[in-house]
């Protein structure tokens, strides 16, 4: 006599359960293995937010020397040599160009730092002088000081050194200080820079905004 | 006589030279450089682009000239063109939120090239009382000096899509920026005769204030409490209120917006009203930035001329 056993589904019940078991142990090691979202590292004690950090003539200062930046720095890449206040000028380069912008947020004196010389450039060094200035090593500076509009500071643009034929300058931060008399820092090296009470300004630019609305850079 | 050719029949060997001739200019085509088609979603992005890349690419507007772009809704032709796309030129931080939505559409999340012509320009808050909060203004495109970041941001990105032309784009971009810093510069002589100390302004929509920093002057008061939003009457009351108080003497209003609201904040305070123009509505053309920018420029000036006691 043939006995039909009948037929109880226990090993897929079982092949069931395992199976829920692995996924929730998947989901519960992804979570807790998975890189957090580091979004924007918060500001250091050094460095100051451009969005809500500067006053009104600080910030459009900040605005003009970023975009004065890339212009410096194509020009760099291109000659070797920097764009003097001489050329910014007929360039109407802001904020270095002298017209409304320049007066309404403090008629701001602008000296320009070459590569290994750290001294303030004659207004009269001639665009050769500036090439043969470039040809040091060092960072070259755009010194902003003694502007006159209200809770000013002082700004420096540091565009990073390049090695002569050998690299090419794509690197610049801008700084500020509280007093828009500061004197030029010997060194603009940052620790020496945080030590004098310059602070980086951190560009809250449409890249931080786009992070922080969508979560991507 | 081509070689290794012999001992082949007449008719065969036209047909092989045919085909080999055929051969040659499909790999002449293949190697000829892409086209690039750059899409834009607004006007001023394909001023940019179209100066950036002059007959080197393709600029395509994503959206029509006249919809309005503050409260667009995406429509199929405008999904079939983004799959057509070899990049996009977004503001990407409030002007057009519409365009994300047509790439997803398009199933080119994540394959498009976005470019974000904001990302390297400094941001800054709407003026006015924003309730003590600070709110990003994503109207970067409403000056000059922002303008010029944004066209360096776009060159860098697109020579980076396209190397073959990525010299070229930046000759041009460097022609286009030194026009619009002319542009500036003849204003600013206009403006450097004025008394610029004590003008206060309200603007309607909060699109300026990238334009007044660039002659050092800043917004007093918002009409709209939010981008595109019309003001309660317990806000409007609130605002006339700032105004009367502050001296302001100055309105500005939409270029493209309907005037019924200036009007009545004219006769409530008496403040002048200008149009000025954010630049999102019309044909799309190369020089569009320019003669509308040339616009708002002169209307800031006499603005401010007709302040003059």
């Amino acid at each position: 006599m043939t006995v039909v056993r009948r037929i109880s589904g226990q090993p897929e019940t079982l092949a069931i359960f395992c199976t829920v078991l692995v996924l929730l142990g998947s989901l519960a090691g992804y979570v807790l293995t998975r890189p957090a979202n580091p979004g924007r590292p918060p500001l250091l004690g050094w460095q100051v937010g451009s969005f809500d950090g500067l006053g009104p003539a600080d910030q459009a200062i900040h605005g003009a020397l970023l975009s004065a930046a890339e212009e410096i720095t194509w020009f760099n890449n291109d000659t070797g040599g920097w764009i003097t206040l001489e050329e910014a000028e007929r360039m109407r380069l802001p904020p270095f160009y002298h017209d409304v912008f320049w007066k309404t947020n403090g008629e701001v004196r602008w000296q320009l730092i070459l590569p290994g010389a750290h001294h303030g450039t004659p207004a009269t060094a001639s665009p050769n002088a500036v090439f043969e200035g470039t040809k040091g090593q060092g960072a070259t500076v755009y010194y902003g000081s003694a502007g006159r509009a209200r809770a000013q500071g002082a700004y420096l643009l540091v565009i990073g050194h390049a090695h002569a034929g050998a690299m090419w300058t794509n690197q610049a931060t801008i700084w500020i200080h509280r007093d828009a008399h500061a004197p030029y820092p010997d060194i603009v090296k940052a620790e020496a820079l945080v030590g004098q009470g310059w602070r980086q300004v951190i560009a809250y630019n449409g890249a931080s905004e786009v992070e922080r609305l969508k979560g991507t850079p | 006589m081509i070689e290794g050719m012999n001992g082949i029949s007449p008719g065969r060997r036209r047909l092989a030279i045919f085909l080999m001739l055929l051969g040659s200019g499909a790999a002449g085509q293949a190697a000829a450089p892409k086209r690039l088609k750059v899409g834009v979603t607004l006007h001023p992005y394909y001023s940019f682009v179209a100066n950036i890349v002059r007959e080197r690419a393709d600029v395509v507007p994503l959206i029509a000239g006249d919809a309005n772009p503050h409260n667009y809704q995406p429509q199929t032709e405008d999904i079939k063109r983004a799959m057509t796309l070899d990049a996009l030129v977004v503001n990407g931080i409030g002007h057009d939120e519409w365009a994300f939505e047509i790439v997803k559409a398009a199933g080119r999340k994540g394959t498009l090239p976005l470019i974000y012509a904001n990302a390297s320009v400094a941001l800054i808050p709407i003026g006015g009382d924003q309730g003590g909060a600070k709110v990003v203004n994503p109207h970067t495109f409403v000056s000059t000096t922002a303008a010029i970041q944004q066209v360096f941001e776009i060159t860098h990105r697109l020579g980076a899509i396209d190397p073959d032309n990525a010299a070229a784009y930046r000759a041009n971009a460097a022609a286009y920026t030194a026009r619009l810093r002319a542009l500036r510069a003849e204003f600013m002589v206009r403006f450097a005769n004025l008394d610029l100390s004590s003008f206060r302004c309200a603007t309607m929509h909060a699109g300026y204030d990238y334009l007044m920093q660039e002659f050092g002057l800043s917004v007093t008061a918002v009409i709209e409490p939010r981008h595109g939003v019309t003001p309660t009457a317990r806000q409007l009351a609130n605002t006339i209120d700032v105004i009367k108080k502050a001296n302001i003497r100055v309105l500005f209003t939409e270029k493209y917006f309907a005037l019924g609201l200036g009007k009545a904040i004219e006769q409530a305070t008496g403040v002048k009203v200008y149009a000025l123009s954010h630049i999102t509505d019309g044909p799309y053309t190369a020089d569009r930035f320019e003669v509308e920018m040339r616009e708002n420029l002169n209307t800031l000036a006499t603005a401010i001329e007709s302040t003059r006691p």
